[in-house]
């Protein structure tokens, strides 16, 4: 497991570099085009991406969880989702039990955040809460997991500052030289020199203007994807059990709803990417995530057992070309015999139904939004919410006043 | 001179060596004690959870005496089992697997106790405990198979065998005909 | 969650493990796209006529009805019909969030039922006699 996360970490680390590089050239010669100096445009570049280096670093995963409307459940909220959120917590030898997060929405998803595994969150739609048995929640959970024993959720965030660092440079630069074309004259004549010389340091500035954050984010989806390859191989590993993670994304992928709270930045976060777009081939340079029927068909096909070789082998089998996605050091630990899947009439598993679990999730986000819950006498149950203006109900079923 | 700083140079590359595998093998044996400990814990949650279990369904199932017993029997021994080893341990917590599941099979005839929300409760508390008994089970074994390898492989083994790194011991329950019992007694 | 129709705050109100949102001022009814789909797999009546997908492929209906926002995304929702003698005009969500009734229209399909065939002849009457459970007492 360790030799496996350092020798990916050392993939990563080289695209990561390139991202760097990328920007730092970008900075070098903006500063040229607009200062006359390169070294200005280094720093300038520099201290831009330490800064938001840091604000991710300490602030990151609370900008994330807050931006997607993420609140924080204990315990008594909803004992399945803990208890199987603690299980993945064993199998994974992660230290801490990360905290839990649910997202009021009926779109099908989920997230790690955190900086390392000792200060990490999960979050998830009430949407993907009500649609998954217990053996898909275990699946995705064990996912997420990875993506925190893995460091993958740091590394995530380290590029997506880089990237936004370089889309921002360009951006600014951009509309710089729009308005010093506009207002600014010839400024940059007054520098003397050769004009020849300038001449191909602006051609090259506006070039790379243009080109850095397309590199930059190709470099970031190479990343963002195989990360999520190494997820899914774990997450089988974990559970000893592909298929629940291949029937969670296969009901994530028949799911049309979008989630409201994502953006660009954020979407390797989640299990599946939120930007999908219907009739798109999701397999290009362009995206975080590897297509999702291609995950579910290397999970399916994963016949002789849950290890990381298994894992390769299935790859290899499936994905066009062949070829390895995981590190060989890692390949050599050991086998991993599959679990057999949870019978449907096992007494061991109470497994509530599709309705209950529906209603389970839905009264926690109504408990979690302060509704009130009237029992009348009929059987209705009415939930009124906490800015309800007037002093009582009418239940619609059989008449009868409730005061409120 | 020179022949000297040669010697000085592979002695301290050496004494890098022997501290960076003699670390590793200390990091992984307290990874497998970590895990080990985190059997006990869900051991330990099981056993208290039964007593629980078996107040609850007694007011239901006045008829199922013997079921109950056996699971109060096979847990009392499973506790008295702590401590005399993996294998005996591992044997008694097989039992109480299998006397546990006899029971959630007869429990699955008393509508009135399967809707009780105290045995529902009490129910998934046990599925995840003997899930996570599973896991760490399984991590355990994964733990032990790597330091097992890390103390048979040149060149730890060499450190490991001069320092007195003994190798583990695997903790396997037995799943046998056990498990398989209550789907008999639906009849 | 606000009502389309009059901007009031809306109840919950579940009945037989399906919830519907309810304006105590309009008795217009909000019908969520997870609560239909969840009735009509308890109904065994996946792909009905009823269902989201139908309702949003079908072509709209023409009406002078004045346009309803959607009380989940905010779009403007399309006009579909369903029903017949008379054909009731509702509110579906182009996104699929959700179904709006107006209180008129829950109480013109509730005035079908007597017209319909018994139980399981027809997908849709199936759903209208579960909303004539619920808003049993008033139509």
């Amino acid at each position: 497991m360790w030799e496996q996360i350092r020798s990916n970490q050392i993939r990563s680390m080289v695209l990561v570099v390139g991202m760097a590089a990328v920007l730092l050239v970008l900075g070098y010669f903006l500063g040229l085009v607009f200062f006359g100096s390169g070294t200005g445009g280094l720093i300038i570049a520099l201290v831009l991406w330490l800064v938001m280096n840091l604000v991710a670093y300490f602030q990151g995963d609370s900008i994330l969880l807050g931006i997607s409307k993420a609140r924080k459940i204990t315990r008594d909220d909803h004992p399945r989702l803990f208890n199987v959120v603690e299980e993945m917590k064993i199998a994974s030898g992660l230290e801490k039990m990360p905290d839990i997060y649910i997202i009021d929405d009926p779109a099908l998803n989920a997230f790690a955040a955190g900086r390392d595994p000792s200060r990490a969150s999960i979050a998830i739609t009430s949407g993907l809460l009500q649609k998954l048995n217990r053996d898909e929640l275990q699946g995705v959970i064990a996912h997420e997991i990875s993506h925190i024993k893995n460091r993958d959720v740091l590394l995530m965030s380290f590029c997506s500052v880089l990237l936004g660092s370089i889309v921002i440079l360009a951006w600014y630069a951009t509309h710089m030289l729009f308005f010093s074309a506009m207002y600014g004259g010839r400024r940059s004549s007054g520098r003397g020199g050769g004009g020849g010389g300038e001449a191909i340091v602006l051609l090259i500035g506006i070039l790379l203007m243009i080109l850095a954050p397309i590199i930059a984010q190709l470099i970031y989806f190479a990343i963002s994807r195989r990360r999520e390859y190494l997820a899914d191989a774990s997450g089988a590993l974990y559970t000893r059990y592909p298929e629940g993670l291949a029937s969670a994304l296969e009901k994530i992928a028949a799911s049309t709803t979008e989630l409201k709270t994502a953006n660009q930045a954020t979407a390797p976060m989640y299990i599946i990417n939120p930007f999908r777009q219907k009739g798109r081939p999701a397999a290009d340079l362009t995206s975080t995530h590897p297509p999702i029927s291609e995950r579910i068909r290397i999970l399916r096909s994963m016949a002789g057992g849950a290890s990381l070789a298994d894992y390769n082998a299935a790859y290899a089998r499936v994905h066009q070309g062949g070829g390895a996605i995981l590190p060989s050091p890692a390949l050599a630990a050991g086998a991993a015999p599959l679990r057999a899947p949870t019978p449907e009439s096992a007494p061991l598993e109470p497994e509530p139904g599709k309705v209950e679990r529906t209603r389970e999730v839905s009264d926690l986000m109504w408990r979690m939004n302060n509704y009130r819950t009237v029992n009348c006498a009929c059987g209705t149950k009415l939930k009124v919410p906490p800015n309800f203006k007037k002093s009582e109900v009418r239940c619609p079923h059989c008449g009868r006043i409730h005061p409120v | 001179m020179i022949a000297l700083y040669v010697v000085i140079g592979v002695l301290v590359v050496l004494l890098i060596l022997v501290v960076l595998n003699f670390n590793s093998l200390v990091r992984l044996r307290n990874q497998t004690q970590n895990a080990w400990s985190q059997i006990d814990v869900q051991l330990k949650r099981r056993h208290d959870l039964i007593p629980n279990l078996v107040e609850t369904a007694k007011g239901y199932m006045a008829h199922e005496r013997e079921t109950l017993e056996a699971v109060t029997n096979a847990r009392n021994l499973a506790q008295g089992a702590i401590g005399k080893g993996i294998d005996a341990q591992a044997k008694a917590e097989g039992e109480l697997g299998g006397a546990l599941s006899r029971l959630l099979a007869v429990a699955e005839n008393y509508p009135d106790l399967k809707a009780n929300q105290n045995f529902l409760a009490l129910q998934e508390e046990l599925t995840s405990t003997e899930n996570k008994i599973a896991f760490s089970r399984q991590f355990y074994n994964d733990s032990i198979l790597r330091y097992n390898n890390k103390i048979q492989m040149f060149p730890s083994s060499v450190i490991a065998a001069m320092t007195g790194f003994k190798a583990g011991e695997f903790f396997e329950i037995e799943v046998g005909t056990e498990r398989e019992a209550p789907k008999v007694s639906f009849a | 969650m606000k009502c389309p129709a009059c901007s009031e705050m809306m109840i919950v109100v579940e009945h037989e493990n399906i919830e519907l949102d309810y304006c105590t001022s309009c008795s217009g009814v909000w019908f969520d796209a997870g609560e239909l789909e969840l009735l009509l797999e308890g109904m065994l009546l996946e792909g009905s006529s009823l269902s989201l997908d139908s309702i949003l492929t079908s072509p709209e209906a023409r009406s002078a009805e004045k346009k309803r926002r959607c009380p989940i995304c905010g779009t403007k929702m399309k006009k579909a019909t369903v029903g017949r003698d008379p054909e009731v005009l509702i509110d579906a969500c182009p996104r699929g969030d959700g179904l709006w009734f107006d209180s008129g229209e829950v109480g013109q399909l509730i005035a079908q039922l007597p017209d319909r065939a018994p139980e399981g002849a027809n997908s849709q009457g199936r759903v209208i006699t579960f909303l004539g459970e619920v808003f049993q007492a008033r139509g």
